[in-house]
């Protein structure tokens, strides 16, 4: 989507399934957004916390998925499998996908290193018996075994690949997946921002990084705010040519898509502005045009004033402004997924949430959702993704 | 260990890689094939059973048995005497 000319026949987003410590489904999402309520607390899955560590990790959690799978499957099928699996036929049966042939149906799995807490677990478990090593590992140790678990349980026939892009690869597999449907590579294609299962390892690192709240509380925008929390999440959205006659969450005006030359967490002020403005090219909008923007809005410091800004000078001062991940956490991969479902949810209600936690916001002359929920329709919303290693993404939603 | 015990070994290894033959009656004759047991999942079968047996083989020695009784006979022979 690199054209500066709008796209004549936008593809629309005809499905939705999701997961979020609120809950399985967009009721349990709706509900939370329209009440919000504190998820975090001590994360209890094994190999999500250390010995001797002075204060236990904090963050969110799924309930158990519902159980889809054949038992012989289900056991060789991590969390993230399941729970990519519950989603997907949440999205699947919304869109009524079953009307397409399957080698008609594309998916991108967002994310890459997904499952180091239970690939830890089963190193620890083989320990000086490696030699039975369940030969099932030789393939679901690999990120693509989603691709393979999703194909092999739904007719999906056409391309299917994972794509990585840190903390953006909910939302550049949206891109993707977009792209894949306007090349005509297929008809509907499956975006899915799958659960990163994060082990105290990374976790301890994101905390030495600085990225980490020390609080259960996640407070984006807000001048207390100290950092993310970790969330489990995952979010399936199906992307379609708008002829297709399935039904209709919104269109994909535009996107932008590109890298800010960070290698680290650092964000890049002129890289931020730079895409907005690119995003908006592309869908052929003014900012003025803007009336809801979908922050990434994490919670870490640098990150938060970084985009605040970069909004400000971009001259969306005018447009309602929250962030997701106050009410959910950071679900890193699956996060640019779940809150594109959340925007188009909102948009669908003609509701915006309010920010959790946002008491004194950074940037006071921006128009931030607090408090309550705000009674809105927006016309055009402008979803943003930032990665580590610079990759940022911007997608933009019409009614 | 008697053949039988290592009949009933690959048997109990099978509920577990394939939970829906739980309340299946199966027996030496029958080929893993038969039952719907694909080839990773027959993988697994003899990984956990080996493990269950203390023996460390190479996978190659366990090809040619048609049935699980000959499994368990090719099993069975592999045991320390």
């Amino acid at each position: 989507m690199a054209s500066s000319r709008p796209d004549p026949a936008p593809p629309r987003v005809a499905g939705i399934g999701v997961a979020t410590g609120l809950g399985y489904g967009q009721a349990a999402l709706l509900d939370g957004m329209w009440n919000p309520r504190p998820l975090g607390g001590v994360l209890q899955r094994p190999g999500r916390q250390l010995e001797g560590r002075a204060t236990p990790f904090l963050g969110v959690e799924l309930a158990e998925p519902p159980a889809l799978l054949p038992p012989r499957v289900a056991r060789i099928t991590s969390l993230g499998g399941r729970v990519a699996v519950a989603v997907l036929d949440e999205a699947w049966r919304d869109a009524g996908l079953d009307a397409l042939a399957p080698e008609r149906i594309g998916l991108v799995v967002g994310g890459s290193n997904l499952n180091p807490r239970e690939q830890g677990l089963a190193r620890e478990a083989y320990a000086g018996r490696m030699a039975y090593l369940l030969p099932s590992h030789g393939y679901t140790a690999f990120d693509t075994d989603l691709c393979g678990l999703c194909t092999s349980t739904f007719p999906i026939r056409g391309m299917s690949c994972t794509l990585g892009g840190a903390s953006a690869s909910g939302l550049l597999a949206v891109l993707q997946a977009a792209d894949a449907v306007r090349s005509g590579r297929v008809d509907a294609c499956i975006a899915l921002g799958a659960l990163q299962d994060l082990s105290s390892f990374e976790l301890q690192a994101l905390a030495n990084l600085g990225a980490l709240s020390p609080s259960s509380r996640c407070r984006p925008f807000d001048q207390a705010h100290d950092g993310f929390l970790f969330a489990e999440a995952c979010a399936a959205l199906v992307i379609c040519r708008a002829d297709l006659g399935l039904k209709h969450y919104g269109h994909i005006l535009g996107s932008a898509w590109h890298s800010n030359g960070q290698r680290g967490p650092d964000p890049s002020p002129e890289g931020e502005l730079r895409l907005i403005r690119s995003a908006l090219a592309s869908a052929g909008l003014d900012p003025a045009q803007i009336d809801y923007v979908n922050t990434h809005g994490t919670g870490t410091p640098k990150g938060d004033d970084t985009e605040a800004a970069a909004l400000a000078q971009a001259g969306l001062g005018q447009a309602p402004i929250n962030a997701g991940k106050s009410l959910i956490g950071h679900g890193l991969s699956a996060a640019g997924t779940v809150e594109t479902a959340m925007t188009l949810l909102q948009m669908q209600a003609g509701r915006l949430h309010p920010c959790q936690h946002l008491e004194n916001p950074v940037q006071p002359d921006l128009h931030w959702v607090r408090g309550a929920p705000l009674n809105h329709q927006p016309t055009h919303a402008l979803k943003l993704s930032f990665g580590f290693g610079g990759m940022e993404g911007a997608l933009v939603l019409g009614r | 260990m008697e053949r039988d015990a290592v009949l009933a070994i690959i048997l109990q290894q099978i509920r577990t890689v394939v939970p829906e033959l739980e309340n299946q009656p199966m027996g030496p004759g029958d080929s893993m094939a038969d039952l719907g047991v694909d080839s990773v999942s027959r993988q697994e079968v003899l990984i956990l059973s080996m493990e269950a047996l203390n023996l460390d083989l190479p996978m190659v020695q366990l090809f040619g048995p048609r049935n699980i009784g000959e499994l368990a006979e090719l099993l069975h022979g592999k045991l320390p005497a």
